[in-house]
């Protein structure tokens, strides 16, 4: 928008030298008196209309007709248009309605009264109206600056780097100042956040004089003109108090326009409101706060890097020797020792699985999960996951009822398999050795649900309304049994971002749990009835 | 060439698992090499004759996948990967440019073992012309087309046969979803892995005991599917 105004700018500006300084004064008085002559016209045309109306019929009480394009001008024009249309509405009707006729002399008394009145009333209304006029303007454009500043905070909130809210700033003061305005972070002055406007770009005149400002630490603006293009830049920071709000540098247009200090006073004004609802919403602090974000994130990711490559590492050597050790003659003999290399191993890969637990959450909150969506028979998925949790359900008695027409779900199945996984693991870790672990599968209107019922823990109420947060621990167990809390976390996560569904039921405390996923099962499953499709 | 013990090539940066792939490989009577970098164990499989190479993906000097690929522009000899776990595409990509089949880390020695032999034995198979290919009750006599289950020949459509074909062609080591749809539908059809998944079930319910719980063709999630051996 900005930008747009500035070309206008730009071309009014190319004739103007030439016209001279006389052109520019008629349009001024032009610009003035376009209400004035406006307002005389409105009074013109009701007295056509009256004389009409005379003619045809004769009005005893003119004046209270005038009132009309009084009150027009007011709500339309402003109060000094309404003054001028009332003293001409006088001047008028005593003109051409009252004796004598085609005279500004009034006659009669009672029609000296009668104008008298009118003009009272028209100037109070006039002015009654022209206040409620003001005021409207003034609502709109308050609401309007209200609107722009909730739209500002919005972005203030959401944004995650420093970028984003240069961003912002940027677009809020081109906004309120209603030229182009270029935003240079306090931190970053060399690049300004110019990346996102499709505008003429910089001027190098301009950034130098940014760096100048910015490594002079003063509080003046500079205005800078550029002789390429002919325009007129103003670079100031934004706050002189507040060095951390930036530097601007806002196109004042041609050089050659006039009235400078008129709008660097309106500026200056400007401002002083932005850093005013800078401090407000804490613009300083959401700087800091994306910097630390996003340093927290690099971190984040140089950590888990470390973490998986340097804990599993080791791991791996430790799982592929104790599983060679398990098989050597000496210790295939010796059932000691054989149960210590079994212990090495279990532990291990305990150790392993809790490493991908942390990877898994650091995943969920950073990027968020992407799952790489395919068709899959849920009996596959459920396979694999009883594959991968045989050892944790070995001393419990798993009955698994499969019905074989579910229909294929379409879903990451490396994501659901996990996620089904940890649901055994809970399911074998919160219920007694020996008890059933019971696993069915079934076709549920267009999903399949697969819901895993053991004999253990239960739920209460309130365990049932949050075992799916992340870090919650049911108060009973947490006494009990070791956890990190993220298991069914996870577990909803990867649920949640294959368009699945996880719910848990319990009757009570010690009652046994049945937690079911509900995955979707799109109809292309009715392929499997036909056949012919791809046979 | 004229020997008794098979030859492995180890491949990969962290010596500790260079130490126990030797000893592992070593107590099942293979010979092996092993290379800290991808430069020297390409010397060492151009220069030695080997019999199956083990190639971790994490290298220092070279991506994994550049290192399959270039082994596989001169030689058929068995591939294996060690691949870590959430990367199902890479697993895919490095199966497409010639790897026979991945373990994923950490691995116990019997799994690294058990796809090794099988794709040994798909290369030496390759070379003998040995016809029928057995997995369990199972016999897939690939001469003859014919299928039989505990003895009795199994009623096929010729796609189910295809497909039971192309999985003992490669028995023993996983085959990728896309690389089926390919052998069994044709290249247009690719992206079609419902067809695979219908037809897969329908091949289990006269191959498998349970054909919710198959122990013959078994599915590798997110990668393709498996013939026991």
């Amino acid at each position: 928008m900005a930008v747009g105004d500035h070309t206008i700018e730009r071309a009014r500006g190319a004739w103007m030298p030439h016209a001279g300084r006389l052109a520019q004064a008629a349009m001024q008085v032009w610009h003035r008196g376009r209400p004035v002559l406006l307002s005389f016209l409105l009074v013109a045309a009701t007295t056509l209309l009256l004389l009409g109306i005379d003619r045809v019929f004769g009005i005893a009480h003119v004046s209270i007709a005038y009132v009309l394009p009084v009150l027009v001008a007011a709500t339309m024009l402003g109060l000094v248009p309404a003054l001028v249309a009332a003293v001409a509405a006088v001047a008028v009707s005593a003109f051409f309605f009252y004796p004598p006729i085609y005279d500004f002399r009034v006659a009669s008394p009672q029609q000296l009264i009668d104008l008298t009145m009118f003009v009272i009333v028209a100037v109070t209304t006039g002015q009654l109206a022209a206040a409620a006029r003001a005021n409207a303007v003034r609502a709109k454009e308050r609401e309007a600056e209200i609107r722009a500043l909730y739209n500002f905070s919005r972005r203030l909130a959401v944004a995650t780097e420093p970028a984003e809210i240069s961003a912002a700033v940027q677009d809020h003061l081109s906004a309120m100042t209603g030229r182009r305005v270029v935003y240079f972070a306090a931190d970053q002055p060399a690049s300004p956040s110019d990346r996102r406007q499709s505008g003429p770009s910089i001027p190098n005149a301009i950034r130098d004089a940014v760096d100048r400002l910015a490594s002079a630490r003063t509080a003046d603006g500079l205005t800078v003109a550029d002789a390429e293009t002919g325009t007129r830049w103003l670079v100031r920071s934004v706050s002189p108090r507040n060095p951390e709000y930036g530097l601007l540098a806002i196109d004042m247009g041609d050089a050659s326009d006039g009235e400078p200090s008129a709008m660097h006073a309106r500026i200056d004004a400007l401002l002083a409101d932005a850093t005013a609802s800078f401090e407000r919403l804490g613009v300083a602090h959401a700087i800091s706060e994306a910097r630390l974000r996003a340093e927290a994130e690099t971190l984040r990711e140089a950590l888990m890097g470390s973490v998986t490559h340097g804990l599993r590492t080791p791991l791996s050597s430790i799982i592929g020797s104790a599983s060679i050790l398990v098989e050597t003659p000496a210790v295939a003999a010796d059932e000691r020792s054989a149960n210590l290399v079994g212990i090495v191993r279990d532990e291990a890969e305990r150790l392993d699985h809790d490493i991908q637990r942390l990877v898994d959450a650091t995943r969920i909150s950073s990027a968020g999960v992407r799952p790489h969506l395919a068709w899959a028979d849920p009996a596959d998925i459920v396979n694999a996951a009883l594959a991968r949790q045989r050892r944790g359900l070995a001393a419990h008695t798993v009955e698994l009822r499969l019905s074989e027409d579910m229909p294929l779900v379409h879903v990451d199945p490396v994501l659901i398999e996990q996620a089904l996984a940890q649901i055994l693991d809970n399911a074998a870790k919160y219920s007694p050795p020996g008890s059933v672990i019971r696993i069915d599968g079934a076709r549920r209107a267009e999903q399949t649900a697969i819901a895993v019922r053991d004999e253990g823990a239960g739920l209460t109420a309130e365990e049932a309304a949050r075992m799916f947060e992340r870090f919650y621990r049911g108060p009973r167990s947490s006494m009990t049994t070791t956890g990190s809390g993220l298991g069914l976390w996870i577990a909803h996560a990867f649920v949640s971002a294959c368009a699945g569904r996880l719910e848990a039921a319990s009757p009570g405390p010690d009652r046994g749990t049945t937690v079911t996923m509900l995955l979707p099962a799109p109809s292309i499953a009715k392929l499997s009835a036909s056949g012919e499709t791809y046979e | 060439m004229n020997r008794q013990s098979p030859i492995a090539l180890v491949v990969d940066d962290e010596v500790q698992i260079r130490r126990f792939l030797r000893a592992g490989f070593e107590l099942e009577e293979f010979v092996v090499h092993d290379a800290a970098t991808g430069a020297e164990g390409l010397r060492i499989a151009t220069l030695k004759v080997v019999d199956m190479i083990i190639i971790d993906l994490g290298l220092p000097d070279m991506d994994g996948a550049e290192l399959v690929q270039r082994v596989r522009s001169w030689s058929t000899v068995p591939i294996i990967v060690l691949s870590v776990r959430s990367s199902e595409e890479e697993k895919v990509r490095l199966l497409e440019l010639g790897a026979d089949d991945y373990v994923v880390k950490p691995f116990g020695m019997a799994e690294l073992l058990a796809r090794a032999r099988a794709a040994m034995r798909r290369h030496t198979r390759g070379t003998i012309g040995e016809p029928v290919v057995k997995a369990g009750p199972l016999a897939i006599d690939l001469a003859r087309r014919v299928v039989s289950l505990d003895g009795s020949e199994v009623q096929l459509s010729p796609k189910e046969y295809r497909l039971l074909q192309v999985l003992a062609q490669h028995a023993g080591n996983v085959v990728t979803h896309q690389h089926l749809l390919k052998e069994v539908w044709g290249l247009t059809h690719v992206n079609d892995g419902h067809y695979l998944r219908i037809l897969v079930r329908k091949i289990r319910s006269k191959i498998e005991r349970d054909p919710t719980q198959p122990r013959l063709l078994t599915t590798e999630l997110g990668v393709g599917y498996r013939l026991a051996q």
